[in-house]
């Protein structure tokens, strides 16, 4: 196998680069770039008192991260999102499960039942935000008017602390279960059909296929799945702002929000660095522990 | 991004929405009449002033107005408007482009804003010179205005306008209610306590067979905030805010002035749990006979009831004190001014600011004096009853975290409605806003 780089003149080039580095230059340059580099200079910032002011920034040590874990408001935002997180996931596999167990059974219409679910997720968050403004609308939105129609109590859906979360873990179902749900069809998809004939032959009933094949068979999509959108839901900001704005009383800001209050609203870019790194270093735990299961499953 | 591993939803709505804001409402050349894009270099054209505003909708139009009518006292000089958003967001755009030294030529400002801004070298100082050179200066302006522009012996800011927190009310109910003097102003003796005003509210309730006052502060920002710090610096108690706390307050008073408040909104005679908007509609749709209002809602007003009235808000606490907030101009910083423009730019705040006699038409008190003396000023009414609340404004502490648009309002404001909304003792309340405070005076200045 004779790489197109195998020329005389690219022999020095070659003892330097494999032609496999070659290719992912491109994807390294604007990693540097638009990643590290910024990763690198944020951190930076969260030893100096930057601030979006004439003056230049100076280093102050750990003062920024000390005042962070100080700071009730910052692990009361941080509590938000682990608490969207929770409420968010859970649903999130699964009502997928759910629809991609309905479709793959063979329900007539099968590209509507896809599209329906699947479409939603191809929306921009702000058209996601303002339809669901409208339908959270306390005196005209469509749930209010179910409510009555119910017989039920009106809700103030966006304005009410206890409730106000969960309208927003309800918008982000509707938004992004489209995702799993494909997912999870894929999977449903390649199990192969071997394994239901035996059952079959040994006169396993629907039920008896579904507990003991199906499922087994897609536990480490489940868990791929899981990974990925405890990974989404941590990272929650669009949508509380848009609906929210991290109200009433502060009580759906998350953690996100949080940084950019502190940065943008107060200024002190510095301190909104520490918070940040603080939170990615949640993130990156909670990765490892995921990470650390998904190895346990394989072995 | 939720629930996706891959970014798909273009989180661009915030960015879209500025820029459409700034390209379709804004970036309007007036001077010239042709609409130009508005870039945030500095202005390539020499006579041309780069303005950034939030005048958006009627205050926008007559804003155009009157840079329409100052145009024979700048000859030779086009306004560039670009108009963002009001919010937030509007003071971290004009910090991040003041910070890269990419600021418009001049920019319009809440003063109550400016403490967090001129220690933080974001704004250059105004040249009192040259504005006295083009007729405007500081015997020009009220004192109680005129003492927020300063900075280390330096003016930071040229007040466009104060909008005063004040009442406007439906003249009928009120006069029904024995409330109107002779010449048909606001009897502000029948408001000049606490016992007196909500007596007073009562009487209105009666008089126009429905609610007294009106006042829309629920899940709000920054109402609870303004009605209680007017009222608390009637008081004449002390709210001195040094730098790393603790706050000097007098807590006694504020449970005085928050304990009013609750039993304003929640008395009979009155609406409850009015948000913001709510609040405009019950006085346009003449459920109640007043309203405790910013200013700049007189159009609305006036659209709904053509002699709606209007007064300064009552001293119920003994000291004369009306919250307000100030439109002013600021230079965003420059790190080497081309002096030929920034005196093109004093020539153009001088020529709009002797304009202002359209800008009254918002109902925002002009602040320039030689306006507000004229006749044809006194001929504005109902803005000509309330001229006397810009003698004895205040303005938010002068601190690097308060001020419009800001986090330190929305505290406040939060802890408030607890209070007026659900139940939180009026001790307890003030306690929490002290407690408040002393963690924003905690944080360190970002200048």
């Amino acid at each position: 196998m004779s790489s197109p780089l195998a020329r005389p003149r690219a022999l020095a080039v070659r003892r330097l680069f494999s032609p496999g580095l070659l290719f992912a230059l491109p994807f390294l340059a604007l990693f540097a770039v638009f990643m590290l580099w910024p990763l690198g200079q944020g951190l930076w910032m969260s030893v100096t008192d930057a601030s979006l002011s004439a003056h230049a920034p100076s280093f102050i040590g750990a003062d920024n991260f000390t005042e962070a874990f100080k700071d009730a408001e910052m692990w009361r935002a941080l509590g938000h999102t682990v608490w969207f997180t929770a409420i968010s996931t859970v649903p999130l596999v699964v009502v997928a499960l759910g629809m991609a167990l309905l479709v793959h059974t063979g329900l007539p219409g099968q590209w509507v039942w896809r599209l329906a679910f699947f479409a939603p997720y191809l929306l921009p968050v702000g058209v996601v935000g303002l339809l669901w403004l409208w339908l959270y609308q306390p005196d005209l939105g469509l749930y209010n008017h179910l409510l009555d129609k119910l017989g039920l109590g009106r809700l103030a859906w966006l304005s009410d602390e206890s409730v106000a979360m969960w309208a927003i873990a309800l918008t982000t179902l509707w938004w992004t279960v489209g995702f799993n749900f494909l997912l999870y069809l894929a999977a449903l998809q390649s199990i192969p059909d071997p394994l239901y004939e035996a059952a079959a032959i040994d006169g396993a009933g629907a039920w008896r296929r579904l507990w003991s094949i199906t499922l087994p068979q897609l536990s480490r999509i489940t868990l791929v799945i899981t990974v990925l959108q405890i990974l989404a839901s941590l990272k929650v900001f669009d949508q509380v702002y848009l609906l929210t704005k991290g109200g009433p009383n502060n009580s759906t800001r998350p953690v996100v929000e949080y940084v950019y209050d502190v940065g943008f609203t107060g200024y002190r870019l510095g301190y909104a660095s520490a918070i940040s790194y603080i939170f990615f270093a949640l993130v990156v735990l909670a990765s490892a522990v995921q990470f650390a299961v998904l190895r346990r499953r394989e072995k | 991004m939720t629930g996706t591993p891959v970014p798909v939803g273009r989180p661009a709505l915030t960015r879209r929405r500025a820029l459409t804001a700034a390209l379709a409402a804004g970036a309007s050349v007036l001077g010239a009449g042709a609409l130009s894009g508005c870039g945030s270099a500095p202005a390539a054209d020499e006579s041309t002033v780069r303005l950034w505003d939030p005048f958006s909708g009627a205050d926008g139009g007559l804003f155009d107005d009157m840079a329409r009518t100052a145009r024979p006292d700048m000859p030779g000089t086009r306004i560039e408007r670009t108009v963002l958003e009001w919010g937030t967001p509007y003071y971290t755009k004009l910090a991040m482009a003041s910070a890269g030294g990419r600021g418009p030529d001049v920019a319009i400002a809440h003063m109550s804003r400016l403490a967090g801004y001129a220690p933080t070298g974001l704004v250059d100082p105004w040249d009192l010179d040259l504005l006295a050179e083009f007729g405007v200066r500081q015997g020009d302006y009220a004192d109680a205005v005129w003492s927020r522009t300063r900075y280390k012996d330096a003016t930071y800011a040229v007040p466009l306008d104060t909008h005063p927190f004040i009442v406007f009310f439906h003249p009928e109910p009120v006069k029904k209610a024995g409330l109107l003097t002779k010449d048909g102003t606001l009897d502000a003796d029948a408001f000049s306590s606490p016992k007196r005003f909500l007596a007073a509210s009562r009487e209105l309730a009666k008089a126009s067979g429905r609610q007294g006052i009106a006042f829309g502060y629920a899940n709000d920002t920054a109402q609870g905030w303004r009605l209680f710090y007017g009222l608390y610096r009637q008081t004449g108690g002390a709210f001195t805010l040094p730098p790393g706390g603790p706050a000097e307050v007098d807590p006694d008073r504020m449970a005085e002035v928050i304990a009013f408040m609750a039993e304003l909104v929640g008395d009979r005679a009155n609406p409850k749990r009015l948000d913001y908007p709510a609040g405009i509609a019950s006085f346009t749709n003449r459920q109640t006979a007043m309203i405790l209002s910013g200013e700049w809602e007189l159009g609305t007003f006036r659209a709904a009831d053509k002699d709606v009235g209007a007064a300064p808000m009552p001293t119920v606490f003994g000291t004369p004190a009306v919250y307000a907030d100030s439109h002013s101009f600021v230079l965003p910083h420059r790190d080497h001014p081309d002096e030929e423009h920034r005196r093109r730019t004093h020539r153009t705040v001088a020529a709009l600011l002797k304009a202002g006699q359209i800008w009254a038409g918002a109902g925002h008190i002009p602040a320039y004096g030689p306006i507000t003396r004229t006749r044809a000023y006194a001929g504005l009414l109902p803005q000509a009853h309330y001229k006397s609340a810009q003698d004895h404004v205040v303005l938010d502490p002068s601190v690097w975290f308060a001020g419009a648009g800001s986090d330190f309002q929305n505290a406040m404001s939060q802890v408030l409605q607890q209070a007026l909304l659900n139940g939180l003792s009026p001790d307890r309340a003030a306690r929490a806003m002290v407690r408040r405070l002393d963690t924003f005076l905690a944080k360190p200045s970002p200048a």
